[in-house]
């Protein structure tokens, strides 16, 4: 292995790998705080990706720029749909799995409305722009710059939270109420405002990773799904309910597929991210990093 | 279905006085002919749908109604009606609705789905009900082998589309041009069909392929792909794409600073979405067909009303294709009535002229357009290959990207 095939793929591996993170840990403080399933987890990366195409081409705003609007807008929309929709739910107290279930459900429903909803408004004709569409040369190697400003933007959001969730007292009732639900509200832990702030990060994340994804891909209603699916791979493989664990996971299932890609072939992603979660399942099925 | 329902309250909401008040004037305008087809609004095929098929169904619908209707034989003129559903890319969707077309709705006609794997779903249940089906989105060489006599297909399949493919590679190797070759397929039953049409087409020209890669169908990444190539030489990419990747592999040759003499890619390079995004796609080649240079009757016409309706170009390849499919139809049952047996009578005896030029089915397959290479060149999809159809000469190599 020539030392510039090492850089491709380790930076490869990160470029995908830090996007992957950062749609898995949304849906992952979903999961791990209110034990709701976001099947539309996707869909609001398509939106956001979608409010970044509209924002740049009509109105030339920088795409990056445009996560200063898509992250507080789609943060604020979480806010909302969590007040009109999941609250209820919650606050039905019912058992865990019927909660589940229920949940599911609506964020299926979530999933339709949103998907007609952009093929309303932009229809499903394939959009896309060109931004930072530039070689960056180092030690050798050939990346585009695009790829890299995003997966530096992606880990950098990813890495702010982690921080926040270790730091700042909101931060630590969240970590309190993952661990141990009756124990935190007995200290006093607000569960439903943080529910709602939860959910609204999630969200948030998700869309941010749209407007990075945007820069990217060329866009369709029909892109999120298959982020729902890596982020739930992502998920399963850090442990439910474990940030840190969803951060590395992430990294690394980019780098067992960039490296599957280099070192056999293109077809090998989707088979060398299903072996990774098939091998965790049987060795280690509460995740990697559980503790 | 909508749109029955839709008809049934118009003609009920008026009451019982303006239902005798219209007896007239219903009885003077004749009853519609009803043609059903599925299209895919939701859905990863809706995308091909959208741009190729959908928008060409209504152009035709609206300039035959503004003619007073479809001229049926021995009928006089009818208004036509579409029965038209969304399949959500959904195959097994597409062929319940189609069996309800014809068994329950009864239809006159039907026009086909978008997209190879959906014709190839829908064909059977047509031909089980002996109805005609045009189809100008499949390309597959084993449509000839399901040897179903209803099915026409009116693009070129891949074994002429490759062979064109490499005279031109051949034509601009003999000028010195060119001379190794990186080659890249997505990883479905198209891609490989194409491949194994291209691989020995290549191989008796006496091209160098320095590398020969694959990748699966929703690709996020093929500049591994692509600087492999540029390492090895390649100064030919010859990449057997679908629209997605197709993009993606264009944006990321730029990004890896890699621009090979010929950029030459399948399905989506003739798209107008496709010139827009790349800043005009100077020098790109693709599978082409159709633009409107073509001197055939009606091109022109057609591009303009295309646009005048729609407010965006049609595409460069099958879009013309699936409008002559409609045209074609449209003189059988002028000829031929509504009686679908003798309307397939027609389409097997008949050379059509269509905007798309001569179309002969033999066999269910269109024998009269060849494979054909196209080039973006100044906003104009230009066709090089073959010299008889074509409408410019090879720029070679390709400006650098914009």
């Amino acid at each position: 292995m020539t030392a510039s095939l090492l850089v491709d793929i380790v930076v490869g591996g990160l470029i995908t790998g830090g996007i992957y993170a950062l749609v898995a840990l949304g849906l992952n403080l979903q999961y791990g705080l209110m034990r709701v399933l976001n099947v539309a987890h996707g869909e609001f990366l398509m939106v956001g990706a979608y409010l970044t195409y509209s924002l740049h081409t009509g109105w030339g705003v920088n795409p990056l720029l445009t996560l200063l609007i898509t992250g507080p807008a789609s943060f604020g929309t979480g806010l909302v749909l969590h007040r009109l929709l999941y609250a209820r739910l919650l606050a039905g107290g019912e058992a865990p799995e019927a909660l589940e279930s229920r949940s599911l459900l609506l964020s299926f429903g979530l999933l339709f409305v949103l998907q007609n909803a952009a093929l309303l408004l932009w229809s499903a004709d394939l959009r896309g722009y060109s931004y930072l569409a530039v070689p960056l040369r180092f030690l050798g190697a050939v990346f585009p710059a695009n790829r890299i400003v995003a997966a530096t933007v992606a880990l950098a959001v990813s890495l702010a939270f982690y921080v926040f969730l270790r730091r700042s007292l909101t931060g630590k009732a969240i970590r309190a109420l993952m661990q141990d639900p009756e124990g935190a509200q007995l200290a006093g832990v607000n569960l439903s405002r943080l529910h709602g702030l939860a959910f609204g990060v999630g969200i948030a994340m998700s869309a941010v990773t749209g407007s990075l994804i945007s820069m990217l891909f060329e866009l369709t209603p029909f892109i999120g799904l298959p982020y729902t699916v890596t982020a739930l791979v992502v998920v399963i493989l850090g442990g439910l309910g474990n940030v840190l664990g969803s951060l590395l996971a992430g990294l690394i299932l980019g780098l067992v597929e960039t490296a599957g890609i280099y070192l056999a072939a293109s077809d090998i992603r989707l088979i060398a991210s299903y072996a990774v979660l098939s091998l965790i399942l049987i060795l280690k099925p509460s995740g990697l990093f559980a503790r | 279905m909508n749109m029955e329902r839709r008809a049934f309250l118009k003609t009920t909401a008026g009451g019982a006085v303006a239902v005798t008040l219209l007896r007239g004037k219903a009885r003077a305008q004749a009853r519609p002919v009803r043609i059903g087809y599925t299209l895919s609004a939701t859905g990863p095929y809706s995308v091909g749908a959208g741009i190729t098929q959908g928008p060409n169904y209504l152009l035709w619908q609206e300039q035959v109604n503004a003619r007073g209707g479809l001229l049926v034989k021995g009928e006089g003129r009818r208004p036509i009606e579409f029965i038209s559903i969304d399949d959500r890319s959904e195959h097994e969707t597409a062929v319940r609705f189609y069996e309800k077309l014809a068994t329950d709705d009864k239809v006159d006609l039907l026009l086909p789905p978008w997209g190879t794997a959906m014709n190839f779903a829908v064909a059977p249940v047509a031909n089980k009900y002996g109805y005609p089906l045009l189809g100008p989105t499949a390309v597959s060489n084993k449509l000839k082998e399901l040897s179903l006599p209803y099915f026409y297909s009116l693009l070129a399949q891949p074994d002429p589309i490759m062979e064109a493919f490499v005279g031109l590679l051949k034509d601009l190797k003999a000028q010195g041009k060119i001379s190794k070759i990186g080659l890249a397929y997505v990883n479905d039953l198209f891609g490989i069909e194409l491949y194994n049409s291209a691989a020995p087409h290549l191989k008796q020209a006496g091209f160098d392929v320095v590398d020969t890669k694959s990748y699966p169908l929703g690709v996020k990444d093929v500049s591994p792909i692509l600087k492999g190539f540029k390492a090895a030489g390649a100064d030919v990419f010859l990449g057997l794409t679908y629209p997605p990747d197709n993009i993606l592999a264009t944006a990321q040759a730029k990004e890896v600073d890699w621009n090979p003499a010929v950029w030459l890619t399948c399905v989506g390079t003739a798209f107008p979405f496709y010139r827009d995004r790349f800043k005009g796609a100077e020098g790109v080649m693709g599978i082409a067909g159709w633009n409107p240079k073509v001197k055939f009757a009606g091109a022109r016409e057609y591009f303009d009303a295309h646009v005048k309706k729609h407010q965006k170009e049609p595409d460069r390849w099958a879009s013309a294709f699936a409008y002559a499919s409609l045209q074609i139809l449209e003189r059988c049952v002028g000829e031929a009535g509504l009686d679908r047996k003798k309307i397939k009578e027609m389409l097997d005896r008949t050379e059509f002229q269509t905007v798309a030029g001569p179309i002969k089915f033999v066999k269910g397959m269109n024998v009269s357009t060849p494979g054909m290479v196209g080039q973006w060149q100044k906003g104009e999809f230009d066709i090089l290959w073959p010299k008889s159809w074509a409408t410019g000469t090879p720029v070679v190599p390709k400006p650098a990207w914009a």
